[in-house]
């Protein structure tokens, strides 16, 4: 814990390493999504992964909360090993807030019991303190007047605020974003990144997984530029996006028609 | 022939009686197998190997056996097994929960199979165990998913507790073929059975069908 990133780049507002991936392996039976993968992520900081489809990023993240086992090397939270077990494992979840592309909201209660569910049943914390802490987090995300709305009478960019105000009720130390706006509408894109700029604001400690270059330009600290399950290429965004030093980063931003 | 629908008034009592009874077997018979087709159902989805066999086992024997053949061998065998002599209506009870059991615990598993992954994930991360996820989020949802077909069951079952008369269970079929026995009025006593049975059934079918429209799933 608290070991200070080597990288002379990063030593600007780097804080505690907050999740470190040294070598991380991940194979689906004979198919290797992960090959080696190391990141450091420190406290206040927004990575972003970036890289075409399938190139393992958002492997990665579900592997960070252990949603995904791994087979090779080590994914460390807060100074600690990610346990195995499922009891020690729901422990260090409770810490770590997670987002879904398909938002994934439980349809049959409504917005306000979305975001309480996690407090009510996991900090077994009393109705009237969840719902205190939900309706905070409701108006966080601008949604307090939707709180007694069901999932499907929401539109895809007010169910991804409630979904990440159902993560923040858990008060986690890191957010973990599994391409957040890749099934919105294009207009409601916007609403959806401008909460997760505001998080980034407020010094929460992020993980992105991403297709959105100009977010991942203009909020993330550190961006790893994913290829066939490993990090071609890591650095604050100025040199990704700006000064790329390997060749498939180049590939990658040009397919994407980015111009710097 | 000459009709005297007089037999039916003449036996209201005991009519409303075996009404009484076929109603209560059927509440109570779906108290015991919805519960009970939920654990079972998710035994056969989650548990230890050989603990989700004897579940598909006990599933796939109740659900092909001839329910009035469960009837006779809850009355005939289950004293033997346990030893115990039970009331007729406690045998018959049995053997309805032990058929109805499993077919909710089939219509619970296809219930519960139709929820996305992503929604226990969904839960996992924030902390949930699989039993904390079953029970807040799956079973949830997969209930009201299921609702309409054990809504059918529960109608369909309404009817089929009449198969427990051949065990002498007072309910309303027993009680009305009695009276048929004793007054020889076959067609008046038949006739006043169907008019019970649909007069009770109709309503409840209309139910589900409200039941259908209420609870479809939107997502």
């Amino acid at each position: 814990m608290n070991q200070l990133s080597p990288d002379p780049k990063r030593e600007m507002g780097a804080g505690a390493t907050i999740v470190r991936y040294h070598g991380v392996v991940k194979r689906y039976g004979t198919f290797e999504a992960l090959s080696g993968v190391d990141l450091d992520v420190h406290a206040g900081e927004v990575v972003c992964l970036i890289g075409p489809s399938g190139s393992g990023k958002s492997t990665l993240l579900r592997c960070t909360n252990g949603l995904e086992s791994i087979e090779g090397g080590e994914i460390e939270f807060e100074g600690a090993v990610l346990p195995k077990d499922e009891r020690t494992l729901r422990a260090v979840r409770q810490r770590m807030g997670m987002v879904f592309q398909s938002f994934e909201l439980f349809p049959h209660l409504t917005a306000q019991e979305n975001v309480s569910e996690g407090p009510r049943t996991v900090l077994r914390m009393n109705v009237g303190d969840a719902n205190r802490r939900a309706s905070a987090m409701l108006a966080k995300v601008g949604l307090a007047d939707k709180a007694a709305n069901y999932p499907s009478a929401l539109s895809g960019g007010q169910q991804q605020r409630v979904a990440i105000a159902r993560a923040l009720a858990m008060e986690p130390d890191v957010m973990l974003f599994d391409e957040p706006t890749s099934a919105l509408d294009p207009e409601t894109i916007g609403e959806v990144l401008n909460v997760m700029k505001a998080l980034a604001d407020e010094g929460m400690t992020m993980v992105v997984v991403t297709h959105e270059m100009s977010f991942a330009r203009r909020v993330g600290d550190w961006v790893a530029v994913f290829d066939a399950g490993r990090i071609v290429e890591q650095g604050p965004p100025e040199q990704i996006f700006d000064a790329p030093t390997t060749d498939r980063t180049r590939d990658f931003l040009s397919h994407l028609g980015w111009t710097g | 022939m000459t009709f005297d629908w007089s037999v039916v008034w003449q036996h209201r009592e005991a009519l409303a009686v075996g009404t009484g009874t076929t109603i209560l077997l059927t509440v109570v018979t779906m108290l015991i197998a919805v519960p009970c087709g939920i654990v079972v159902a998710v035994l056969r989805l989650y548990a230890w190997t050989p603990v989700r066999a004897v579940a598909t086992a006990y599933v796939e024997l109740f659900r092909n056996l001839p329910l009035i053949l469960v009837v006779y061998w809850a009355f005939y065998v289950l004293p033997i097994l346990t030893g115990l002599g039970m009331p007729p209506l406690a045998t018959g009870l049995a053997a309805l929960a032990l058929n109805v059991t499993a077919y909710n615990a089939e219509t619970f598993r296809a219930g519960i199979n139709s929820i996305r992954r992503g929604q226990v994930e969904a839960a996992m991360a924030l902390g949930m165990s699989r039993v904390q996820a079953l029970r807040r989020v799956v079973v949830p949802q997969a209930t009201r998913r299921i609702l309409p077909v054990l809504a059918s069951t529960w109608v369909s079952l309404f009817k089929d507790t009449s198969l427990v008369s051949v065990i002498a269970v007072t309910e309303l079929a027993y009680v009305a073929m009695q009276i048929r026995a004793q007054s020889y009025r076959v067609l008046e006593m038949l006739t006043a059975m169907a008019a019970i049975y649909w007069l009770l059934g109709y309503p409840q079918a209309k139910l589900v069908d409200w039941i259908q429209r209420r609870f479809a799933v939107t997502e």
